[in-house]
Parts: C-alpha cells; structure tokens; sequence
C-alpha cells in the first residue's frame, strides 16, 4: 500500500465520544470530530459549551472520562495494556505534546524570560535542537509575526496584539503537528484582534493544521475550512464554513449566527 | 451679554501676598508632649546603663572579642547557614509534595509539617539529643528485614547533629509553607503553558514556577534567615558550642553573668541588623524586579552590555 495514500487518509486528529466532567457537570458530552492534514477548522459556540475545554483535552491539559482521541492515529494519554487500556506516563504524555502546539487565551508568556528565551526553550530544552539553529528560525519566526525588533524585551513591555504574536511563534517554533488555538484574541483589546487574525492567517495560509476555538465569525468564515458549532458539550453541527454560515441546518446555530453577528466586532460572546 | 458661569470669581486676596513657601511651622502640641517623654525615658535608660556599676562595662569590653565569644559566633553564623541551606531544600520538597497529585504523598508531606511546625524546637532539640534512649542503634537495612548498616545511635547523635537535625526539620516545616505560598501565587496558565510545550514536571518546576514564585517566597524568607539566627541560641541547652552556650561558658567560670549576657546581646543585634539590612535590599530587588520599568532597565543594560 502506498504510503502517501495512507498518510492523507488518517486523520491528524480523531475524537471518538469524548467526555469530559467536572463532577456531576458533564462539560463535553460525546463529541466526535477529526480534523485532517492542512485543515483549518473553526469551533464556536456560546460560553460554556465546551469548546476551550475540548482543545484542553486535546492537548491533555485536562482529564478525560470517557472517549477517545488519536494524533496521527495514536491513542492520547492512554496505552494499550494485556487487553485493556491504562494511562501513559508522564513522559509519554509530555512526548505526545511535543507534537502538539497551544496557544492561550491568556497567552501565558513566561514573563522572567525574554521573547527570544520564550521561543527557543521549547526547541533546545524539549527537541535537542542546536541554541545557535534555534535562534535562527526565531528570528524567522518573530520576523513573520512582524516583531524582530522585540526579540531581547521582555513580554510585559509588549502589548497584548504582540504578546500573542510571541505566542504564536514560540507554538510554531516547535514544528507542530497541529496547532491548538483557545480562544486567542479574546482578552485582546479590540484594535489589537485584526494583527493577531492576520498572523494566524498568514500561519493557515502555509499549510499549518489549525483548531481555531474563537469568537470571530468573520475569520472562520473566510479563513476556516469547516466550521463546528458546540452547545452542551456536544458537537450540533460540523460544516464546510460557506455552508455553515449560508445554510445552517439547527435552529441553535440560526439563533447563535444571528445573535453573534449582530454584536459588534471583536466582541465577547 | 457674557455668561456669568464662565467668568472666573476673583478671589479678593489671590494678589500673590500669600506663598505657602514662607509658611510658619505649626506646633502639634502632642507631639512635643510625646517628645518630652520619650526624651525622659532615653535619658533614664541611659543614666541605668551607665551609671548602674553591675553592668560591668570594662568586662563587656574584655570579653566581646574574646577567642571562645567569637568561635561561639561563628557556631551560631555556621548553624544558622546550614539550617536555612538544608531547610530551604527539604521545605521545596516538601511544598512540591504537599500540591502533588497522589494524596498519600500530599497527607505525609501535610502531617510532617503540621508535626515539627507545631513541636516548639526547643523540645525537638532535647528529643533529638536524646535519641539514643529511644533507638540505641541507628540502621540502614530493609524494612522489617535484614540490617545492612548500624551504628551506635551515640555515636551520631552529637550536639552539633541535633542541632543541625532540630533546627533544619524546624526550619524545613516553616520553609514548606512559605514556597508553598510561593507556588500557589504563580499564575497556573505558566504550568499549562509549559505543559503544552512539552516541558517535563521538573523543568517546568524549577524553571518556570520556581523562579516566578521567588518573588513572593523570598520576603518571608529573610525574616526566617533572622528568626533562626535567633533560634541558635536554643542549642546552647544541648550543650552546642554557639554564641549564647560559650558566654554561659565564660560566666560559669567568672561569675560575671550580667556583662557576659550584654556581650551576646551585643552581637546578636550587631548580627540581625546586619541581616535586616540585606533583607530590605533583597526585597527591594525583588519587588522592583517585576515593574515594568525595571525589566525595561535591565533589558536596555543587557543591550548595552552586548553592544
């Protein structure tokens, strides 16, 4: 069998029935999505429906209870053990992450390191990449996201637009997989949103496979491939963007669409 | 017609006579009542000290650099060292245990604490000295099994040890708290963005949560450096060659108890103020450390240094 066929048939991601719960709150209730190599997929949905705490899953930042989930056809968090399944190590985990990139809401820079240690840590510490080779594509990097000249400040003299952008890069630097996006202009202030947009869409632009959870209808519209829409803890509709936009089949997303759009740009949800 | 709410009222002795500049100083008439006293009773405490002949003050003077004072200082400096050095390093393991997810490592680690936080180390300082009544042989073997190791628990169990082991596991209990305290106050988006990267729980902990944590971990920890610098002076009742045990050493001998107990004031406080001094320097580092304008100052000396 060829090699190159199979590769563009897994999917980068596959989520079976995953739940989630935070004691009785069954905060994901069976959600299956996959998101295949080169995608962009959009999650929306109204607060609370369960859309960061999915990509915290995926990126095994939090539990799960039930479900499944697999990276390249990998199961996540878990191994095959006699004929059942038990947890993996820490240092399992820690190497499925590395295939994996996030980028917070918050963007939890390291604030007693500069932009540059930020973005070259993961790669030498983690990766075993060369200081000097890790430098290099830094620079790259900072120079795609517009912000060469910041590379020795620390990111508490940056704005939130460019903190972001430092966010983005130090996720990229690692050559991801897939890359995990929660909510990532959301604590921005609404004219520093359209810099943090342009750079994630330049990133889609090169093939980068994205998990895109946000607010802003008009980036997944445009920028996103497919677009989900959660509510619950469940998955209500997963669509191409045009159709998720132009047709939407449920009345939950007709109501969402149309509440959402009318607030103004930028806006939390 | 003008509009009177615009017109600005002219205050009728705004004509530049006044200026706060040539203001008179105002008498507050506590204070000079509070200042009379106090400069009563600094001159009757200073009248005691002098003229009160029992202090003995050539005798203080003879002995404040006397061979065995200052090697007691020194046992009291070297203590305080190695129960902060040796504290500081059992009380991370000990906060790391008591956030660790495995609850029966959390429970021992939140039981040693509670235990010698709450023993008085006085108490602990005898136990421990007197270990050997309990356990007369120390071992190193296999649980319940085989004894690979002894010793005859004596033989360990100096002063010098039970001092070390009182005041570290004291000091470790306090310490524990502290970087405890420290941890919590780091932002928990720091962990999970080191997770995300791939960061092992060590490397995440010592760089990441570690360092920011010290911010607020370092304050309390000088006042603990003072606190245990104090605290020596309890091992003076195992017979611990420190500061407060080779005065006591001295006036058994000259019965000059008085002049002798004013020679370790004198260096405790010569000590402590020399401790609080740095302790306000390193915290003023640390609390400036984090302002903006400081990380700016340093970057900019940083790149100053490279160019």
């Amino acid at each position: 069998m060829n090699v190159q066929v199979e590769e563009s048939l897994t999917p980068v991601l596959q989520v079976v029935g995953l739940r989630k719960s935070y004691g009785d709150h069954l905060a994901l209730d069976g959600v299956d999505f996959e998101v295949h190599a080169r995608e962009v997929v959009a999650v929306l949905g109204p607060s609370g429906s369960g859309k960061s705490t999915l990509v915290r899953c995926i990126d095994q930042l939090e539990s799960i209870q039930g479900g499944a989930m697999y990276l390249d056809g990998e199961l996540l968090g878990y191994e095959h053990h006699r004929d059942g399944i038990r947890p993996l190590t820490d240092a399992d985990v820690q190497r499925q992450r590395r295939r994996m990139g996030m980028v917070f809401q918050q963007f939890n820079l390291f604030p007693h390191w500069t932009v540059l240690r930020n973005i070259t840590e993961a790669p030498v510490r983690v990766h075993g990449v060369s200081p000097a080779e890790a430098k290099e594509r830094a620079m790259e990097l900072l120079a795609r996201v517009g912000l060469a000249d910041k590379a020795h400040a620390h990111p508490r003299q940056l704005s939130g637009g460019q903190q972001q952008r430092v966010a983005i890069a130090r996720a990229v630097a690692t050559r991801p997989r897939i890359l995990l996006f929660d909510e990532p202009t959301s604590s921005l202030d609404p004219e520093l949103v359209d810099e943090v947009l342009q750079v994630m869409k330049d990133l889609a632009e090169t093939g980068m496979t994205m998990i895109v959870v946000t607010h802003e209808l008009e980036f997944a519209r445009h920028v996103a491939d497919r677009c989900v829409f959660m509510a619950d803890g469940q998955v209500i509709e997963d669509r191409p963007s045009t159709d998720f936009f132009d047709r939407p089949e449920s009345t939950r997303l007709r109501t969402f669409l149309t509440r959402t759009s009318a607030a103004p740009a930028g806006g939390l949800a | 017609m003008t509009d009177l709410r615009t017109q600005p009222v002219r205050n009728p002795f705004a004509d530049r006579s006044v200026d706060v500049a040539n203001a008179r100083r105002r008498i507050h008439p506590w204070r000079v009542v509070v200042g009379a006293l106090l400069i009563l009773v600094s001159a009757q405490i200073a009248t005691f000290l002098i003229t009160n002949e029992r202090f003995e003050w050539p005798v203080v003077a003879e002995y404040l650099f006397n061979p065995t004072v200052l090697l007691g200082l020194g046992m009291s400096l070297m203590l305080t060292a190695v129960g902060m050095v040796l504290g500081s390093i059992l009380g991370t393991a000990l906060a790391a245990g008591q956030l660790s997810e495995f609850a029966p490592l959390r429970w021992a680690c939140i039981v040693f604490v509670g235990v010698f936080r709450g023993v008085p180390p006085l108490v602990q300082l005898i136990f421990w000295y007197n270990l050997a009544y309990l356990l007369p042989r120390l071992a190193v073997g296999v649980p319940f099994g085989p004894e690979l190791f002894s010793w005859p628990t004596n033989d360990l169990i100096t002063p010098l040890t039970a001092a070390i082991i009182g005041l570290s596991l004291h000091e470790a209990a306090y310490m524990a708290e502290i970087i405890r305290a420290g941890i919590l106050s780091v932002d928990s988006g720091q962990r999970d963005a080191a997770a995300a990267m791939g960061f092992s729980r060590w490397h995440s902990f010592t760089r990441v949560v570690l360092p920011q944590a010290m911010r607020v971990i370092i304050p309390p920890t000088g006042s603990q450096v003072i606190a245990l610098m104090k605290g020596t002076s309890l091992v003076s009742v195992i017979a611990m060659g420190d500061l407060l045990h080779s005065v006591q050493v001295i006036y058994n001998r000259t019965y000059e108890v008085v002049p002798m107990l004013i020679v370790a004031v004198i260096w405790y406080l010569v000590v402590v103020t020399a401790l609080t001094l740095v302790q306000r320097r390193v915290e003023r580092h640390f609390s400036r450390g984090m302002s903006r304008a400081a990380v700016a100052r340093r970057t900019v000396d940083r790149a100053e240094a490279t160019a």
